[in-house]
Formats: structure tokens, sequence, C-alpha cells
């Protein structure tokens, strides 16, 4: 052994590592691929910016300052008509627990017909995973803007399209948690010989209830996010008020509206969270 | 030549290392040895500062240590390279990579980032690792290793830096009295054939004494001890160690000694060399 | 019989430990039984102020239920089998009853789906970018200074917080109507959802690579590239995967405030005719939502089977 230093290398030292261990001077074919795929995407995503006319950003300067220093300078305070304000969020969270209550109770029927151990029958197991592909496949948003075309203006058609997202979300996650079951407790119960009865409420709903409230506690906190824009399509709730001030010009309001809504989202996340430690603990969802 | 002058480290509410002055010529090989808590870690990361003293001075041929900043910093930390107890190792990369990491140093950020080494930096990453016995894994991912060859691996990575200190933190804390050997030999090796500086934190006795020129004994961040391995006599060790005297005078577990003999039971201090 | 014996005072009544039992489990019955009556109490109150809150009650919904069944039956195609693959006529028009009539515009739709994904990719790939950058300085254990973690922490949150469509209804009065403002709107909020979680991600990663990186001199950058992102970057990669599904459904609705994709175009049959091109727009989404949805589903099993095999 001598000492090595780095300067002393030469082409001979390195040929004569690279024939002793060619891997470890990289394969050139896989970096051209690494490199190629690098390039690619730098590539496709110049390509698509310039397609989707990037350079508007640009132009877009003095609106954009415009809107900004409006939504930072609030102006004529008194005159926010606030309880229209509290009103609308109430409204969205009022919306958005119906929803989601609704929703619970329809997807846990549907997911006992989702899930392969409690519907043995395919053909019925596929048609509802597909139904419930399509409630799930199509945006809160857009749920929205088709009931409100079915039933008007409103909080109906805000409560209607969260039921029904909810409904397949929940039904998919629910019957993924039904599928997970462990079998052996339910052997277990079985094994006292209970009867059908007890061996649901002992063998099965121990094991999913906490699960199933878990995520109903996921699915409303998720449902008041998609509740505040729900009101954009005029679906009822805090987004009705943003989009008329929006559209009013009042960006001020909007930049209020919004602040409040983040802090009652974030309040209910906390809450939830609370619920689902107190009651569930850790492991559930 | 490395010079400590009253160099401290105090956190929160404990004082890990309180003044400490003492120095350390070219080419020594050092052992810190006491107890569990004594200060040693904090001590050795100080040096190369990735623990920032809060008093003193480091001088290492005369130049100021402890006021270095941004690339200097990061020069310096290249100049003494580090070896610590748990290897800090990438596992998730391979070991040419982990190696090859030891000259990020002199790359620029572009090259860096995009993780392009270079064929002479390949090529001196496989003599370091030739050296350490360990080329031939050199394309394996790191994690898959044993804990010995990891810790040699890690050695290598010292080696690339070109370091003129090379600090190790319990090297073989983690280690089977087999590859223990085999990592204090080699540091060893890189001291007396390299001249390079090597000052090594050990938690058993015989290890110290076995390997180095000089051993600096710290009980609860007091410099306690510092003289050859000779003057190192069995009531010294007692006072540095206190109540676990016992467990460093035996602890054959990661000793380097490989005596099938040694034993819990068996107290007495053993010389060898 | 077995009997089980107990070794209690015969005569100590209140020292007996089946009584005891009892009375304990009898306690906590009703302990438990005061929390479950409030909480129905609480429950039972909040539904019926949600209720009255947003006027959704049994009479308005049955009145809205026929509403919506005849609403469905008037967006359903009207297919007649005998002309279902019929093609066009002379007069270059299809027979009504057939798909070809049914799906009048769909290249149109076509192209607008295909521009929908362009949209999502684009802003899947930028969001991950600019995510794993904030995140590095969000992360308690990597940022760079105390205060810089707050910040990014906050920019990340109110990233999160607002939903696309918000962002893209402001953008579209900035850039003006267009996909650009979707794109924006969408790498806003894709990078506040993947940066949070792949903070948590580096939080919960092994701090010692990093140790090695800075001990052999390497700058925040190389300790970031080389000590934390070979251990996060298959959860990066799962993660980008899935908000690609979701950013897809995303792209589909900003279009509703004019920020490009199918949106518009399904705003625009949905506002404008209630006939079968609503169905026609709805099942091509569901149909290219699903079909994502399956293919990031594959590619994310086998990642992580990958990495499992390791
Ligand atoms: N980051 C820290 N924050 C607060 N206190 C610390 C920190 N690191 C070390 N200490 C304290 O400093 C003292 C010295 O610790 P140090 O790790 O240097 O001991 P050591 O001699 O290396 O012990 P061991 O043999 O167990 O590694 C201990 O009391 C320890 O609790
Ligand atoms: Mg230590």
């Amino acid at each position: 052994m001598s000492t090595l230093t780095f300067a002393t290398i030469n082409e001979a030292d390195v040929s004569a590592a690279r024939k002793r261990y060619p891997q470890a001077f990289g394969n050139p074919l896989v970096r051209a691929l690494k490199i190629g795929s690098w390039v690619f995407i730098a590539v496709y995503l110049a390509w698509s910016l310039h397609v989707f006319e990037i350079g508007k950003l640009l132009n877009a300067s003095d609106r954009a300052w415009q809107l900004v220093s409006r939504m930072v300078v609030w102006q004529d305070m008194a005159t926010w008509q606030y309880a229209n304000i509290y009103r609308g969020i109430a409204q969205t969270i009022a919306m958005a627990f119906l929803g989601t209550l609704l929703g619970t109770i329809f997807a846990l029927m549907w997911a006992f017909f989702a899930a392969r151990n409690t519907m043995p029958v395919g053909i019925i197991r596929h048609a509802v995973r597909r139904l419930l592909d399509i409630f799930r496949g199509i945006d809160a948003v857009v749920w929205g803007l088709v009931f409100v075309r079915a039933v008007g203006l409103g909080p109906l058609a805000g409560v209607l399209a969260i039921w029904i997202s909810d409904m397949g979300n929940l039904a998919k996650l629910y019957s993924e948690a039904i599928e997970n079951i462990d079998r052996k407790q339910v052997e277990g119960v079985r094994a006292t010989g209970a009867d059908t009865g007890r061996i649901i409420r002992y063998g099965y709903l121990p094991q999913i209830l906490p699960v199933f409230i878990s995520l109903s506690l996921y699915s409303f906190e998720s449902s008041t996010r998609s509740a505040t824009i729900l009101g954009l399509v005029g679906a009822g709730g805090i987004g009705m008020i943003i989009i008329e001030r929006f559209r009013a010009g009042l960006f001020d309001q909007v930049a209020f509206v919004v602040l409040n809504v983040l802090v009652v989202i974030a309040i209910i996340d906390w809450g939830s969270g609370l619920i689902r430690k107190r009651f569930i603990g850790e492991r559930g969802h | 030549m490395l010079e400590f002058k009253a160099l401290t480290k105090q956190f929160k509410n404990t004082v890990a290392v309180k003044p400490a002055t003492f120095t350390i010529p070219d080419g020594q090989m050092v052992g810190i040895i006491g107890r569990s808590g004594a200060g040693k870690s904090t001590l050795l990361r100080m040096i190369n500062r990735l623990n920032e003293p809060s008093g003193g001075q480091m001088l290492f041929q005369g130049r100021d240590i402890t006021a270095l900043k941004g690339r200097d910093l990061r020069e310096w930390r290249n100049e003494c390279a580090m070896v610590f107890q748990q290897f800090n190792l990438v596992g998730r990369l391979n070991v040419l990579t982990n190696v090859m990491s030891g000259r990020l140093f002199h790359h620029n950020f572009f090259s860096s980032m995009a993780g392009v080494f270079s064929e002479k930096e390949r090529a001196f990453a496989i003599r370091a690792l030739d050296r350490l016995g360990m080329a031939h894994v050199a394309l394996q991912q790191t994690d898959t290793l044993s804990g010995g060859q990891m810790q040699r691996v890690a050695i290598a990575r010292a080696l690339v830096q070109e370091p003129r200190i090379m600090l190790a933190d319990e090297p073989i804390a983690s280690l089977d009295p087999l590859n223990a050997k085999v990592v204090m030999d080699a540091l060893r090796a890189i001291n007396q054939q390299d001249g390079l500086t090597v000052i090594c934190n050990l938690h058993t006795l015989d290890t110290a004494r076995q390997y180095c020129d000089r051993i600096i004994g710290m009980q609860e961040g007091v410099i306690v001890f510092d003289g050859t391995p000779k003057e190192l006599t069995d009531k010294a060790a007692r006072e540095i160690y206190g109540a676990e005297a016992e467990d460093a005078f035996s602890e054959a577990m990661t000793s380097t000694a490989l005596r099938p003999g040694a034993q819990r039971a068996q107290p007495e201090v053993r010389v060898v060399n | 019989m077995a009997s089980i014996t107990t070794n209690t005072p015969a005569n100590g009544s209140d020292k007996d430990p089946v009584s005891l039992f009892e009375s304990h489990r009898r306690q906590m019955i009703r302990d438990r039984m005061v929390v479950n009556v409030t909480l129905g109490v609480l429950f039972i109150a909040f539904l019926l102020w949600s209720a009255w809150i947003s006027r959704f009650t049994p009479d308005r919904l049955a009145a809205g239920l026929p509403r919506i069944m005849e609403y469905f039956g008037s967006v359903m195609p009207s297919l007649q089998w005998d002309v279902l693959f019929e093609s066009r006529d002379e007069a270059g028009r299809f027979p009504p009853g057939s798909l070809g009539f049914w799906y009048n515009d769909f290249w149109k739709y076509i192209r607008l789906i295909w521009e929908t994904i362009r949209m999502a990719l684009t802003a899947t790939l930028i969001g991950t970018g600019l995510a794993v950058i904030l995140a590095f300085l969000a992360a308690r254990n990597t940022t760079p200074a105390h205060w810089v973690g707050v910040a990014a922490r906050r920019f990340l949150e109110f990233c999160r917080g607002v939903p696309e469509i918000l962002f893209a209804l402001v953008l579209v009065f900035a850039v003006g109507i267009g996909p650009l403002a979707g794109v924006i709107a969408i790498v806003i909020h894709a990078t506040g959802a993947l940066g949070k979680l792949s903070s948590e991600v580096v939080e919960n990663a092994s701090m010692r690579p990093v140790d090695g990186i800075k001990a052999v001199g390497g700058n925040w950058f190389e300790q970031m590239r080389y000590g934390i992102l070979p251990q996060v970057m298959p959860n990066y990669t799962s993660y980008a995967l899935w908000r690609f599904e979701i950013n897809v459904r995303a792209s589909a609705v900003v279009g509703f405030v004019g920020a490009g994709g199918i949106g518009a175009e399904l705003s625009h049959v949905i506002s404008f005719y209630s006939d079968d091109r609503v169905t026609a727009v709805l099942i091509l989404i569901v149909l290219t939502v699903t079909m994502i949805d399956l293919l990031s589903e594959r590619l994310r099993h086998a990642l992580i089977g990958k990495e499992s095999l390791k």
C-alpha cells in the first residue's frame, strides 16, 4: 500500500480501473437514457408552456399588480355585510355536514355490495363498483352544476352534490375496509357459538366501525373544502358570496372572505383530528 | 499542528466540554476515552464544526478554525474527514457513489446536483475502496452491506477527501471484534503510511492502548488525563471511568483484542504490545 | 362442575372483588351513557341547525327529486339500435339515434380532454419540482434557518388551503382566459399539497447521511441532494403520481371559470343545453379519469413492489 493522491491519478490508472470494474464507469446506454428522459421532460415543459402561452404572464403584471394591491388594501370595511359572509360560511359547513352524513348512510349500503367478501356475485359487485366510479369520477363541482340545473340555485344543489360524490368516495373506501377485515376475529366470535347478529355485532363491527367513523370524518374535512367552491357554480354556501363580490371587483372583500374560510377550515381539521384521536385512537383510518 | 485554546461547548443546561487547552502535533494518533456523556463526541464534532464551539479557539497550522464561515468552513471540513459510529452513509446510493461523495467539495453546483463524477474520480474511489479491500462491492447498494463493510466504505469516503486530519467518533462501537480490528488496523495504517493525524473516540481501553500514540481521558467535560499508553496506569484509568471502570476494562464485545478468554469477571488491565 | 375460588374474606361484602367489579362496571356504563347521550344530543342539534341554515327540508328534497329524475331523463341519449352505427347522410349529418349523432362533437371533446391531460401533466411536473425544494425549506430538520422554515410552512399551508378553482378565478382575471391560468392555479395548489406531504416525509428521514455529507464539506444543496433525496425519492414518486390523478380532475374543472381544458365545454353544455351532450362530455371525463387512475395505480404499485423487493 502506498499513499494515494487524486492528482497522481492518470490515464493508465483510469483504464486499469475500467478494465477491472467496467460497470463502475457507467453504462453509456443507461446514461443516454437518463439524460434523454431529462431532456424529454425539459422539452415537453418548454413546449407545453409555449402552447399554453406562457408569454401572457409578461403582459399580466399590470392587472396582477392592480389585483394584489386591491386585495391587501381593505376599504370601507363598515359596508362589508358581515352577516351575509358568516351566514355563507355557516351554510357551507351545514352543506358539508348534511352531504357527508347522507353520503355516509348511503355508502354503508353500497359498500357491502362492492366488497368481495360480502358480495360473492361478481357481476353485481363489478356493476356496483363501476357505478361508484362514476360518482367518484365526476368532481363535486360538476355535480353541483348538474344539480343546479336540475333543482335550481341554492344550497340544496350543494348538499346533493356533496352527498353523491362522498357516497362514491366513501363506498369505495368502506368496501376496502370490509375486505381488509381480520377473519380470525370473526372466527373467534363464531367459535363461541354466536348467532349471525352477534357475529356481526362482535366480530365485524368492532373492526370496521372505527375505520368507518374515521373515514367519514376525513370526508367531512374534505367536503368543507369542496363546499366552499360549490358556490362558484351557484350551489350555495360561501362560494356564491366569493364569486359575486369578485365579479363586482370587490377584491379586498374576497381576500377577507377567503382568509376567514381558511381559518374555519383549519379549525374544522383540528376539531375533527381531536375527535378522531379521542374516540378512535391513532390506529383507525 | 492542531491547537486548542480554552475550547468550550455549552448546551442549554449542560456544559459538555469545559475549557480545554492542548495541542496535537501532525501525524499523531490520538485516542480519546471517557465514560458515556463525558463529552468525547462533542469535542470531536467541534473540531470539524459539526458542533459550534461556544467559546475558545482552535488553530490548525496557525489558522483560526473557529472563525471559518461558508466556503472556508466547508473547505476545512473537507480537510478533516470524519468517520462516524453509525457510518452515516447514504444507504440508498451505491457504494461507489458514497465514496465519490467525499469529493463533493471540489464540484461545482451543477455537477454535484446532477450527480456527475469524472472518470478520474471513479478510478480514485475504486483505488480507495481497494485499499480497504472493498472494491468488489463498489456497485452494491450501500444498505445491503454489513456494519464492518460500511465502516470501511466510510473510511474510503474519508480517504478520497485527501484529508490532513481524520476524526473517528467511536468507529468500532457498532462492530464485532473481527471487524473492529480490521477498521482499527486501517486507521492505524492511514496514520502511519499517509502521515495523517488521527483523532479517535474509543470506549475500550485495550483498543486505545494498542493503537494510539497518545491517550486523552475525559470526565464530565474536563480533560483529566493526557499521556502515552504507558502512562495510563490501571489506577489512572479507574479515575477516568469511575463507576463504569469494570465495563470499560472488559468490554470484550467490541474490543479489538480478540481474546477468547476475555471475560467480564476479569477486570485486570491487559497490556497489549 | 368447575368452580372458581377467590381469596376473599367472606364477611367483607364491600371488598368482594365481584361486587367491586360490578359497581365499577356500572359506574363505567353510566359514564359512557352520559357521554353518548351528550354526543347524540349535540349531533341532533347540529343536524337540525344544518338543515335549517341550508334550508334542506324533506319537502324541498321531495320536490327536488322528481326534477332530478326529469333532468337525468332529458340528458340521456336516445339511441336507436337500427341506426346506431349509421354514418353521415348525403347532407353530412348523422341520423338522430345514432352514436355519431350523440357524439357529433367527438373530436372537439377529445382535443379538449387532451388539453386537460396536458395541463395536469405540466402542472404536476412543475408542482412536484417546486414542492421538492419547498419541502426541504419547510421541514424542521433540514430548514436552513428557523424563519425560513416557518415562512415556507405558512406559504405551503396557504397554497394548499385555497382550492385550485379559486386561484384559477383570480388568475383568469390576471392573465386572461385560457389554460395558462388553469395550469398556474393547479401548480400553486399542488405545490402546497405535495410540499406539505413531502416535508413530513423529510422530517421522518434519517439525518445521519446528512451529517455524513456535511462532514465531507458539502453545502446545504449537496446535503439535501445526497443525504435526504435518495431516502425520500420513492415516496415522492408515488405522491407525484397520485397528485397527477387529482390534478386531472382539477384541470377538468378549472375551465368552469375560463381556465382551459374540458371544463369550459362541460359548463357550457350543462348551462345552455339540457340534452344528451351533457352525458356525452361527462362519460368522456369519467372514462379519462378512471383510466388515468388505473394506470397510475399500476405504476405506483410497480414502484412500491420494486422497493419492497430491495
Ligand atoms: N445536542 C445536544 N443538546 C443538548 N445536550 C447535548 C447534546 N449533545 C450532547 N449533549 C450533552 O453533552 C454531554 C456530552 O455528550 P457527548 O455526546 O459528547 O458524550 P460522549 O462522551 O460522546 O458519550 P458517549 O460515549 O455516550 O457517546 C452529555 O451530557 C450530553 O447529554
Ligand atoms: Mg459519543
